[in-house]
């Protein structure tokens, strides 16, 4: 069985380097300044580049260093994942744009449109990360006041609508949130590939939720025993409902050609640690972060005191924004942690690494060849 | 100066009436296969097409492109993102239903798309669908309030929006709080990378009263159709309802046309398709819809959505178009969109707006 490989798109800019101070000078996330890639400046003036020429260039990178298709996440501050996949979609030829949004901001048959267009556009390379939301302050910027469990109620019915409008027969429904009478894809849209439904999500009412609309359920790395846990619980109530979600983890890597060059690295970024952000990561109603919060330490003396087990380290959120946990090591090393979680059940990987152009090409070429794989078919051999 | 945008096609082009014969783009039936098919992987997609039009659209010079809101069509923020990455000059102005998401969202994909584009994304909000569109969304908004929800949605849009560069704030917004019957912010408002650039020039569309006063308000451009009653009256509205409160709108013209190097040409044209679209010959002349100065009330039985456009050879349409001394600048299409891109481009409009379309000091023969 293959496993699916993505490689995250940096939305929020791309930071050059763990070894600087979090400035974000791919494109213009961080403002102009010498250095700085997509927007630069030759002769006094801005050259006409943008950000979406930096993450044209990952896409690219992306899918010839092997990589499936990757991650396009959504945030407040950044640029949207809708409109940055429609921009790119005729740059690349078989890359996935795995689109992140969340289910509120949109009614489910515009996004039913917009995913078959999309679908027509690229040949059925658009998949879903559905997210629910993380509620406090940000959730509110938004314009968004529906309470944590109630945003999985509502993220429920926006893809049953959305799937139900899918095959272009009318679809009546009547729910607390949508409301569709004779609604359906027109038949020049209708017949698309559905796209894949990568769902976030840890606390019951996200794992009720993905127990019924998850292709894939999609978690943040966690220390393995965590992580396997939190696999069987879902496993659990979805058997209840007859379905078998497949399961994915997004990591952060470090991959160097020895070990001590991959730490080597990490000490360089642990200059810039801000102790406070897992503080203010939790500060929301998300379980995932309140979970991560529970691994960090309360008194750190150093970056080592982070590996909660070999080459898991949880430290990444304290020194770029994002997830706290990430593997660091060899590339052997690091292939060797990404097989044992395909033992424990794991069907597809987001990876990521600053910078993400770069960490593209050499997690591609140096770690991916090293996973344990099927042995390819010898030509010859198989075929009559 | 005269703007000139052209509404692209959502749902397929070709030469054709039927919808069914028009295969460009990926609707309508599947090509035969012939001894002529090239059986080769990596042919066209739906969305390869549609770039052409784009492209042609581009090298016409015409100044912006419509991506329309069409249930039955391509999805518009789809096709304007890609006609806004394949362009450098052209303005794409989306159209969309307000109740397609919230205004936030609406303003955070714009934001992505003027930053990519330099500014050129513009907004023509569509408040008013037929019916079954409406039942199908689940719109439990009709009639005026239909008009009070747009209201909120454009006041929104524009409140979350920093059209100057405000520094980064990781998660914050910049105060902006709205409570409304139906959309809620607490500290919304965009910083760093979402804030610097122009909020979308934004057109609306009709003619009712409650459309001109919404307009008035908030509109920057004022799409109007031509029909039998005109459009004069509400447009005298508009200007004086825009001017109460100190503001000016501009107005476009909405036009199907069809332009030829000769008058006869242009007809020929008109009743080939008309023949097409009545097999059976019983619906008369296609002369008897002609009225005057060129005009002609039969595009929408061509399949258009609206009835009235111009015919004639292209100084009988550059003449016409010339005509209307109030307007601003004109939306016009023709199909296949391709050919009539290129005829509009290359022997029409110089024709209606020399100033703006020779170089300087330079004659316009025609």
């Amino acid at each position: 069985m293959s496993i699916d490989f993505y490689w995250r798109i940096g939305m929020e800019g791309d930071h050059a380097s763990l070894r600087t101070p979090r400035r974000y000078n791919r494109g213009d996330a961080g403002g102009y300044g010498p250095g700085n890639i997509a927007p630069a400046i030759r002769n006094g003036e801005l050259d006409g580049y943008g950000y979406i020429d930096h993450m044209a260039a990952v896409a690219k990178a992306s899918e010839s260093a092997g990589f499936l298709g990757g991650l396009l996440p959504s945030f407040p501050m950044t640029d949207d994942p809708w409109a940055t996949a429609a921009a790119l979609a005729a740059e690349t030829t078989t890359y996935r744009f795995m689109v992140a949004f969340q289910p509120g901001f949109l009614h489910p048959l515009q996004a039913a449109r917009m995913s078959a267009s999309l679908q027509r556009a690229t040949g059925g390379r658009l998949v879903y990360n559905i997210i629910s939301g993380g509620g406090g302050a940000p959730q509110l910027w938004w314009g968004d006041k529906v309470d944590h469990d109630d945003r999985y109620t509502r993220t429920s019915e926006f893809l049953d609508v959305l799937r139900g409008v899918w095959d272009g027969r009318p679809f009546d429904f009547d729910g607390r949130f949508f409301r569709t009478e004779g609604a359906a894809l027109p038949p020049g849209l209708a017949g698309q590939p559905f796209p894949e439904v990568y769902f976030s999500g840890s606390s019951g009412a996200a794992v009720a939720a993905a127990g019924r609309h998850a292709d894939y359920y999609l978690s943040w790395l966690e220390p393995y025993a965590d992580l396997r846990a939190k696999f069987d619980g879902v496993r659990e109530h979805s058997a209840k409902l007859g379905r078998t979600p497949k399961f994915a983890v997004r990591i952060d890597v470090v991959a160097r050609h020895t070990e001590e060059a991959a730490w080597a690295e990490i000490e360089k970024g642990w200059a810039f640690v801000d102790k406070g952000a897992a503080d203010r990561a939790a500060q929301g109603d998300s379980v995932g972060a309140a979970r991560i919060k529970g691994w960090v330490p309360e008194h750190i003396t150093g970056y080592r005191d982070l590996e909660v087990q070999p080459n898991v380290w949880c430290g990444f959120s304290l020194i770029r924004g994002g997830p706290a946990f990430g593997l660091v090591g060899s590339y052997e090393q690091v292939a060797e942690r990404l097989d044992e979680l395909r033992e424990l059940g794991v069907d597809a990987f987001i990876l990521a690494g600053n910078p993400h152009l770069e960490e593209a090409y050499r997690v591609g070429e140096e770690v991916l060849p090293l996973l344990q794989r099927q042995p390819l078919p010898i030509f010859g051999q198989d075929t009559p | 100066m005269t703007d000139f945008y052209w509404e692209l096609p959502s749902r397929g082009d070709g030469r054709r009436v039927a919808s069914g014969l028009n295969t460009r783009g990926g609707f309508g039936a599947d090509r035969p296969v012939t001894v002529a098919t090239d059986p080769r992987p990596g042919k066209l997609g739906p969305f390869d097409e549609l770039a052409q039009v784009i492209h042609a659209a581009e090298l016409s010079g015409v100044d912006g492109v419509i991506a329309p809101y069409d249930p039955s069509g391509e999805e518009s923020w789809v096709v304007a993102a890609a006609a806004l990455r394949q362009t450098r000059h052209a303005r794409v102005a989306v159209e969309f239903h307000p109740a397609f998401g919230t205004p936030v969202y609406a303003a955070k994909m714009s934001a992505t798309l003027q930053r990519l584009s330099g500014g050129r994304l513009e907004w023509r909000l569509k408040v008013g669908t037929d019916p079954a569109d409406a039942r199908a969304r689940g719109d439990r908004v009709t009639g005026r309030n239909r008009y009070a929800r747009a209201d909120e949605f454009l006041t929104v849009a524009r409140g979350v929006w920093n059209d100057s560069e405000v520094l980064p704030g990781g998660f914050g917004g910049t105060g902006y709080d709205f409570a409304g019957n139906h959309y809620d912010v607490i500290d919304g408002g965009f910083r760093g990378i979402l804030s610097g650039l122009p909020f979308p020039v934004v057109h609306l569309t009709g003619n009712s009263d409650e459309a001109v006063r919404l307009s008035a308000k908030h509109g920057d451009v004022h799409q109007f159709m031509l029909t039998d009653t005109g459009y004069e009256t509400s447009a005298r509205t508009l200007a004086d309802r825009a001017l109460e409160q100190g503001r000016s709108v501009r107005k476009l013209l909405r036009l199907p046309i069809i332009a030829r190097e000769t008058t006869d040409e242009a007809w020929a044209r008109v009743e080939r398709l008309w023949r097409e679209a009545h097999p059976d010959g019983v619906s008369g002349d296609s002369r008897a819809l002609a009225r005057e100065n060129s005009q002609w009330s039969g595009f929408d039985r061509l399949g258009y959505d609206q009835p009235i456009g111009l015919i004639g050879s292209y100084e009988d349409v550059a003449r016409e178009l010339s005509s209307f001394r109030d307007i601003d600048g004109f939306v016009l299409t023709g199909r296949p969109h391709i050919e009539e891109l290129h005829r509009a481009g290359e022997h029409l409009l110089h024709l209606v707006d020399p100033a703006g379309r020779t170089l300087a000091g330079q004659e316009v023969h025609a």
